[in-house]
């Protein structure tokens, strides 16, 4: 009886925002008389980070600091529409939607201060809340003087609106699943190793390392970035050894209705975590960025079950990886069925072996 | 300073630390209701009879709804997208799933609720429920809806979703090797801190007010107009910040209901799930059952897929159908293989509906693929890195629905996980990039599929 350690691989990509497309988001921005950024966006914050990430990207697109924004996505009164956060696509999608009405207010906020200079407007540039003349600095009006002009001597209000919207993409052939359009904006990809220890008398698994590679364009805030990236890690470790609703599937009995009757990750399950991070830039997403919330969790269930394949010579393939289930596996010893060139892995759990007669996986011999 | 790339506070997150953010639940209005829900006790039954007389009548119960109730009982969350509605807002004549909710009353305090509750006279007749997907296609297979137990409205009314490509046959043919294997990942809870709770507040001046935990506040409003079916101005949809979503609070669990009962009782209406209730009867992560055959060379050059997946939609549609054809798009991974032959059905099962979760569609499919992979490399004794920078994406290759990848960046990843592990590379896997193929990378069999990425 021994512990062992092995360790497993898998590659990943995942599509950014909705399958097909078709999913609008739009936002509308006002300043008020001292130079200070409403932002209105209909993007739900589910602990995701849209606030933060819109309204860093206000910052950037306008040039003035992160604390001069105010991001209001609490009702459906004042916020245009966001068909929401999920499919991966609240930076990318709505993200875009603000960064073009951020553009359309720093180019309203430069036609004043045109005025103001009397300098085309196309001379000037706005860094850290101050409008420069280009190349000539000391010429300049800060952004607050700005919208107290438009407020007070224009009678204008400075605003901008955007909105993203990508095509939908059409199936045209339902035979061969041939689409007339990309059904997808910018693919990110991943790579993830798990570390893992197996100890063959109770048949626990522990994770203990996980080596993960994002693409995420660009990373808008590395901070969240990382942290999407390590909260993904521990539910795809979930996924991977520990979550079940029906721990006996496909019976519907003996669910777990609290806490303490079913296994989601808590501290002590925390393996160690190495992120790596690659900006390879999209080409339609806000400065490069691509969307990697979802596919977070994607990469360490296969990585985990390689892993335990390395660590005791056995392949389970019906998650979560449990105790129970490493033990019959190690029990049974199963090896695959070898048909001529056909080399068959699982043929218990097939519809092959279960189904009477509704359904078969035929393969080409 | 650069607002972009820079690694600035949380907006929210002073608020969050402190334990003062407001969240639907911590939203007060005087004189709310609190509402509490008759969910079916059975898997799968018929109801006979149904009497709310002694609950309406209990001091202190203001409102009970039930389907009659509904101006527009069935309305799916993809229906603007042409996928039909299947499910009642609240069940009608039958049940599908235990905990479905047949009823819901609106009372003064959850203990009158649930006292109203068990109030309720109703008679069920069971029925034989259906669990296991890979049997729902069998003759003597219960039964769960009347037209059948898989979907059947994918584009051209076909009943499945298919992806074909090249000749798979001819990919058999040629293999040195076919690889097969079942892939079984389980059904999730989301687990979010905050369970799904509405607050409905009927204005004065007519419109409701619905403060939700949705994560997707137009989509919610959306739906329920759609059931009580009111233009868009006659509700003000308040939310934005989510306890935990995870894609769970992408349905609509319980704005809609609680809109009925403020309309009906001209209260304000609060529905507050139990931890029981989120766990047991809201909607969950799929699980699926997925049969791959890869058709291999003895160097690691995967020529062709077949493979079958069912996904187990629980008792009704949802989003369902969207993740299956996302699933579809994506079942080659981070890979190019030319020749394929894909089929996926949404079967539906007497288990609670299974909706969006982190990955929706494509976490099933990478746990696969990615295992059946590492599978292929052990089987051949091939190091799993370079198997898989072998098939990797490039520019210029074509995915499953033949849409050129411009942008992949499959071996970048590998390349950079192989550094983080210490891992050598062979020095001409070293030296790959995602350049057009050619060469050695060009083998015979991935000619055809190749694109010109300017065409795109």
């Amino acid at each position: 009886m021994a512990v062992h350690k092995g360790r497993g691989i898998a590659a990943i990509e995942y599509p950014t925002g909705m399958n097909q497309n078709g999913d609008p988001s739009q936002a509308w921005i006002k300043v008020k008389p001292d130079g200070r950024i409403d932002v209105f966006a209909g993007t739900s914050d589910i602990g995701n980070g849209s606030k933060t990430i819109q309204s860093q990207i206000v910052a950037e697109t306008i040039g003035v600091p992160y604390d001069w924004i105010t991001y209001d996505n609490s009702n459906t009164d004042s916020s245009p529409v966001c068909t929401g956060t999920f499919a991966s696509r609240a930076t990318f999608v709505a993200g875009k939607a603000v960064e073009k009405a951020a553009e359309r207010v720093r180019e309203r906020i430069l036609d004043i201060a045109g005025k103001e200079l009397e300098i085309d407007p196309s001379d000037l540039e706005i860094v850290d809340g101050e409008v420069l003349a280009k190349g000539a600095p000391q010429k300049k009006i800060a952004v607050p003087d700005v919208a107290a002009a438009a407020t007070w001597t224009y009678g204008e209000l400075i605003t901008g609106a955007g909105a993203q919207l990508k095509d939908f993409a059409s199936i045209v052939d339902p035979e061969t699943g041939e689409v007339d359009s990309p059904p997808h904006s910018a693919i990110s990809y991943a790579a993830c190793a798990a570390e893992v220890e197996v100890d063959d008398e109770t048949g626990v698994v522990r994770v203990t390392r996980l080596v993960q590679v994002y693409d995420v364009g660009r990373a808008i805030n590395p901070t969240l970035v990382e942290g999407q990236i390590e909260g993904g890690a521990v539910q795809g470790l979930g996924l991977g050894v520990l979550e079940n609703c029906y721990p006996y599937y496909p019976s519907a009995e003996h669910r777990g209705g609290q806490f303490g009757s079913y296994l989601a990750p808590g501290f002590e399950d925390l393996p160690q975590i190495d992120t790596i991070i690659i900006e390879n830039p999209s080409a339609d997403g806000p400065y490069g960025a691509k969307g990697i919330g979802e596919m977070a969790n994607n990469a360490q269930p296969p990585a985990i079950a390689s892993a335990v394949h390395d660590a005791v010579g056995v392949w389970v393939t019906e998650l979560p990886i449990t105790p129970e289930k490493v033990l019959r596996a190690l029990e049974a010893k199963s090896e695959p069925t070898r048909n001529g060139k056909t080399v068959v892995f699982d043929a218990e759990l097939s519809v092959n072996a279960v189904a009477r007669g509704g359904i078969a996986f035929e393969v080409p011999a | 300073m650069k607002a972009v790339g820079a690694r600035l506070p949380r907006y929210d997150g002073i608020e969050h630390v402190t334990g003062r953010t407001t969240y639907v639940d911590d939203v007060r209005v005087p004189g709310t209701l609190w509402a509490k829900a008759l969910r079916s006790p059975l898997h799968s039954a018929t109801i006979t009879s149904f009497d709310a007389s002694k609950a309406e009548a209990m001091p202190g119960v203001h409102a009970v709804i039930t389907h009659a109730d509904v101006p527009l009982l069935e309305y799916g969350h993809l229906s603007a997208l042409g996928i039909p509605a299947d499910e009642p807002l609240l069940a009608k004549d039958e049940v599908r799933y235990k905990g479905q909710p047949i009823a819901v009353v609106a009372a003064e305090d959850e203990e009158t609720a649930m006292a109203a509750v068990e109030a309720i006279d109703i008679e069920l007749d069971e029925r034989t429920p259906l669990f296991d997907i890979r049997r729902a296609f069998d003759s003597d297979a219960p039964k769960v809806h009347q037209w059948g137990n898989w979907y059947t409205h994918f584009e051209g009314e076909m009943d499945r979703r298919q992806i074909r490509k090249g000749s798979v046959e001819d990919a058999f043919d040629k293999a040195d090797t076919i690889v097969q294997g079942v892939y079984r990942p389980a059904a999730i809870e989301h687990v979010p801190l905050e369970t799904q709770v509405a607050l409905v507040v009927p204005e004065a001046s007519g419109r409701l007010t619905i403060y939700s935990c949705t994560q997707a506040l137009y989509f919610s409003m959306g739906v329920v107009a759609a059931h009580l079916q009111v233009p868009l101005n006659k509700l003000k949809v308040v939310g934005g910040t989510v306890g935990g979503g995870f894609g769970g609070k992408v349905d609509t669990a319980s704005e809609t209901m609680c809109a009925l009962l403020a309309q009906k009782s001209g209260r304000p209406v609060k529905w507050r799930w139990t931890r029981e209730e989120e766990f047991l009867c809201s909607s969950t992560r799929a699980p699926w059952h997925m049969e791959i055959a890869d058709a291999v060379t003895k160097d690691g050059w995967i020529l062709g897929r077949k493979m079958l997946t069912l996904h187990d939609s629980g008792a009704y549609g949802r989003f369902s159908p969207y993740g299956l054809t996302k699933h579809s798009f994506h079942h080659t991974g981070a890979y190019t293989i030319p020749n394929l032959e894909f089929d996926g059905y949404v079967v539906f099962t007497n288990r609670v509906p299974t909706t969006a979760m982190r990955g929706f569609g494509v976490t099933s499919v990478s746990f696969a693929t990615e295992t059946h992979m590492s599978r292929i490399a052990d089987l051949l004794g091939l190091d799993p890195y370079e198997v898989r920078l072998k098939n990797a994406n490039r520019i210029g290759d074509t995915s499953p629905n033949r849409i050129v990848y411009t942008d992949p960046s499959t071996v970048s990843v590998v390349k950079a996980l192989a550094g983080g592990m210490d891992v050598e590379l062979q020095p001409d896997y070293a030296a790959m990039t995602r350049d057009p193929r050619e060469g050695d990378l060009l083998p015979e069999h991935l000619v055809g599929q190749m694109a010109n990425p300017e065409d795109h």
